[in-house]
């Protein structure tokens, strides 16, 4: 080659995909490619919650990673210490975003929870494996949930699940959002709601008030009946029937003549977005209202302070950049972002369930700030219904001494129930 | 490998020294330990220490030199040379727990860290004393100081500022018989701090001693950067810019250069910026006070006009100025996702020779089959050609390595040397007598003999002869 003319280098890069990190590398699960797309130079360690828990190698993306990818090769042993660090991850996918190789991580901790599962080297716990069954029957959660809903309506609730909240017990989203549509007829854009599996049993609250955000802001919202649970918590357990929950879901919203397809907790939304990738696209509510524009509220004190926090599948599973200013100053409240408020505050799925101990000493860490917070009431808002249990046990196992209220930034810009 | 007896041993007597640390012995809780930056190289360990303080850190050398096993000390495990492995087996140290921020001095413009401490932590640190500390290898946001001052690291603003050996004003280093010294301190060296081998230290690999602490000199942030972005048709014009703004009287702190294979790679992937794919791309910054950044501008933009650069785009505001660093940044993670493996050099050598070694570079590349793209810290000559390829193919690597050796020969038949601040680990070691005669690699081996005699720290890393025999 001539320096001065620089001539080859132009052949020199596969372009055939558009999508970065695609290059020259198989997305095919089996393909040990995956596993070696990894180079090694570490940038994910200082953001991964279980190598900053730790300090062990073993415990971070880029130690998992050489561990999986050791054993395929035959270089190392099936060895429980494996399958241990396995199932430390949180499945945050923070090491995706600060990943510049852009290493699939969560593709690959997805297969190989999904063979570990399969082989009996891991084995979800009965109650999930119970609560993973009863997601794929949506009316018989609803109905089993209904206690739960009364029980929470009432504040008598205890437990993960006690956020405060007043859900209705018997009216459905979809009802709500047929009767609010008949009454508001909204003439804007036209999309569909995933209402979610524990969302609709037990936090329907929130989807209440994401019905009534939208319809006030001139949006149409369809809320498909034959819709059912997106399948990330069965895909994060590594248990089967993810699969058919995405096929049922292609049919709900596949060919539904919609603008757009909205989730209102950043998980369900992001295994949806993959669910229906090439028919719909799926965004999160917040996003979408970001961009269409959304009425102010108007508070009269100005002394409560709102510390808002993002979810892991909101900024590293789906990418977006954080939560739009815009929707947070049409709260009306003083707001601003929790320290840390992109890393990960220990909910990942089923994590507070499955490593209750690592779960509480990262949310001890990441909630450390709120003890000598600023604001009466002082609010932590955040748009994932996992993370809200998460951050609320840090009432129930007083890692914080203060009182403090747990929303979801929607609930924060609704009319509220005479709307 | 240790027998099995001894692993049980060793164990026992690791499970010891530590009570809050960790002890790792499982063949699955050795692998993450297995290699380091470079990936493909690896090196299983017996053990895996992650001391949760000093004295327990004490007491893991002390027993590893009664043990007689060799001993490795680890950071972020970041490094580009095979610096942070077990090459010859036995224990690595893993520095990860030892990570406060001890004291930040604005007024005396120094502050303590631990040995663990990351870059960007001590960075988010002082940002708030509107101080800084200069050294800024590209790994920041992972590598410790401990690392750092092991390798004598540099970055793109050390063209400027030079590299970490000129920040650490002390740093104390745990001997192998446990024995805590303090060479240097905040304040130059004082009293039983007085002796100064601290340069000794800097740049020693984990060869000499474990360092635990260090005394870092930091400097008034910058009020204002101004961010320059210039491509050049061939490497005459291009050279023309370096040397116009090397001589120049507004001095710029970084001055990097990416040629038109690392261009090209850019732009015919998704982070593509709009360079001319044939050219090569200058990145120059200049900072400091307002009013004198300011007034400097023009020149600077004319330097990189003069030169023969059409496209001379320049910005003061950070999004901007991230945007013009954007091929620059990407270039080594685009590296990894072309590529299972990637192998960069790291020769310094005299500007005048940068044509000739670019040249040498491709045709042994193009020869071998294997892609290879430049992106360096031109202002400083120091060249990084990365040579990307896969090691699971039959072949490869020996080529990689071939092409490795060729350069650095000529590299230092032309008067350069081996390594500008990724170190040699054992990675590099086997070049040493390029640059060593028998004389000075007797005069070399002689300092670790005083404090590690019988190579027990970090065997077969810098020099091929530092090997561990129990
Ligand atoms: C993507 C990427 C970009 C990089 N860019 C740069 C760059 O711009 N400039 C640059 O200089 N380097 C760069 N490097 C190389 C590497 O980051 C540096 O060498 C860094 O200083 C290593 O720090 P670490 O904490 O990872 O140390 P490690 O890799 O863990 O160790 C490096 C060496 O230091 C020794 N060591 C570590 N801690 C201690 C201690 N406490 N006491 C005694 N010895 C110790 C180890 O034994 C080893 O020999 C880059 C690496 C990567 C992967
Ligand atoms: S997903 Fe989160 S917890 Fe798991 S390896 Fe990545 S950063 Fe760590
Ligand atoms: S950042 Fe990506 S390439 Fe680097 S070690 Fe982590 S997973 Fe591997």
């Amino acid at each position: 080659m001539d320096l001065n003319t620089a001539e080859g280098s132009r052949t020199a890069v596969n372009t055939t995909s558009s999508k970065p990190g695609q290059h020259e590398k198989s997305a095919s699960p089996a393909d040990s490619d995956l596993l070696t797309s990894c180079v090694h130079c570490g940038f994910c360690l200082e953001v991964c919650p279980t190598y900053k828990l730790t300090g062990d190698e073993n415990n971070s993306p880029r130690g998992r990673l050489r561990l999986w990818r050791e054993e395929a090769e035959g270089r190392l042993e099936q060895d429980p210490w494996t399958d241990f660090y396995t199932s430390e991850c949180v499945g945050c996918l923070a090491c995706e975003s600060a990943c510049p190789a852009n290493v699939p991580y969560g593709k690959i901790f997805e297969n190989i929870r999904h063979q570990h599962v399969a082989s009996g080297r891991y084995s979800p716990s009965l109650m999930l494996r119970m609560a993973a069954k009863a997601a794929t029957y949506p009316l018989l959660m609803n109905l089993a949930m209904l206690p739960v809903r009364m029980l929470r309506r009432r504040g008598w609730l205890r437990g993960t699940m006690s956020v405060p909240g007043r859900p209705a017990s018997i009216q459905s989203t979809a009802s709500l959002a047929r009767q609010l549509m008949q009454r508001h007829r909204p003439s804007g854009p036209r999309v569909a709601l995933l209402t979610g599996c524990l969302m609709e049993s037990v936090f329907r609250e929130i989807n209440a008030a994401t019905v009534r955000v939208l319809i006030e802001n001139n949006v149409q919202v369809i809320v498909p009946d034959d819709q059912t649970c997106c399948g990330a918590f069965q895909e994060h357990c590594g248990l089967e029937g993810a699969e058919q929950l995405q096929e049922a879901n292609r049919k709900a919203f596949g060919k539904l003549q919609v603008d757009a397809v909205l989730s209102n907790s950043s998980g369900c939304g992001y295994a949806l977005g993959r669910a229906l990738s090439g028919s719909q696209t799926v965004r999160d509510v917040l996003t979408f209202l970001g961009e269409h524009g959304i009425i102010p509220r108007k508070r009269d004190s100005n002394k409560a302070q709102v510390y808002v926090d993002l979810p892991c599948h909101l900024v590293h599973g789906q990418k977006a950049a954080g939560i739009p200013t815009n929707v947070l100053d049409a709260t009306g409240y003083r707001w601003q972002l929790a320290p840390a408020a992109r890393d990960c505050c220990g909910s990942g799925g089923t994590y507070q369930m499955e490593k209750p101990e690592n779960a509480r000493e990262i949310l001890a860490r990441k909630s450390a700030f709120l003890n000598d917070a600023e604001g009466d009431p002082v609010i932590l808002a955040t748009s994932n219904h996992v993370c809200m249990m998460q951050w609320h046990s840090a009432l129930t196992h007083s890692l914080v001494r203060r009182p403090f209220q747990v929303k979801h930034v929607i609930q924060l810009l609704d009319p509220g129930e005479d709307f | 490998m240790q027998p099995s007896g001894n692993r049980v041993h060793l164990e026992t007597t690791l499970r010891n020294c530590v009570s809050r640390g960790r002890v790792l012995t499982s063949p699955a809780q050795l692998a993450g330990y297995d290699t380091d930056g470079l990936g493909y190289k690896e090196y299983r360990p017996d053990a895996v220490v992650i001391p949760a303080d000093t004295d327990e850190l004490i007491r893991v050398l002390q027993s590893a030199r009664q043990l007689g096993v060799p001993l490795c000390f680890r950071g972020a495990g970041t490094s580009l040379s095979g610096g942070p492995v077990a090459a010859q087996g036995g224990i690595i140290v893993h520095t990860s727990a030892l990570r406060a921020i001890r004291k930040i001095s604005p007024e005396g413009f120094w502050c303590e860290v631990e040995c663990g401490v990351t870059l960007n932590q001590l960075d988010e640190a002082l940002k708030q004393h509107s101080v800084f500390y200069p050294p800024d290898p590209s790994s920041g946001p992972v590598c410790t100081i401990g690392g750092n001052v092991a390798t004598n690291a540099g970055g793109a603003h050390c063209f400027r500022y030079g590299v970490t050996s000129n920040y650490v004003l002390g740093l104390e280093v745990i001997l192998l018989d446990g024995s805590v010294h303090r060479f240097g301190g905040p304040a130059g060296g004082r009293g039983r701090w007085r002796e100064d081998w601290k340069r000794f230290m800097i740049g020693s690999e984990g060869t000499l001693g474990a360092f635990t602490r260090f005394w870092l000199r930091v400097l008034p942030r910058p009020e204002k950067v101004w961010t320059f972005r210039a491509t050049f048709p061939d490497l005459i014009t291009a050279e023309k810019a370096i040397h116009g703004l090397v001589a120049d009287a507004s001095y710029p702190v970084a001055i990097e250069l990416m040629d038109p294979r690392c261009v090209a790679m850019v732009e015919n992937s998704p982070m593509a910026v709009g360079l001319p794919v044939d050219s090569f791309m200058l990145l120059t910054e200049i900072e400091g006070p307002a009013a004198l950044v300011d007034a400097r501008v023009e020149s600077v933009a004319e330097i990189l006009r003069n030169a023969g650069s059409r496209d001379v785009v320049y910005s003061d505001e950070a999004i901007l100025r991230g945007k013009l660093w954007k091929a620059r940044k990407v270039a080594g993670g685009l590296m990894g996702q072309l590529s299972a493996d990637f192998v960069v050099q790291d020769a310094v050598i005299p500007k005048r020779a940068l044509a000739e070694l670019l040249q040498l570079v491709y045709d042994e590349a193009d020869a071998a089959g294997i892609r290879a793209v430049n992106v360096f810290h031109a202002g400083d000559g120091n060249l990084h050609p990365n040579f990307l390829f896969d090691s699971r193919k039959p072949g490869e690597l020996e080529k990689v390595e071939l092409i490795g050796k060729r350069l650095m020969q000529r590299v230092v038949e032309v008067g350069g040397t081996l390594s500008g601040e990724h170190g040699i680990g054992n990675d590099k070691a086997a070049y040493m007598p390029l640059v060593f005669g028998p004389d000075t690699t007797r005069l070399q081996l002689a300092i670790p003999a005083v404090f590690n005699p019988r190579h027990q720290l970090n065997p077969l890393k810098v020099f091929t002869e530092r090997r561990f025999t129990p």
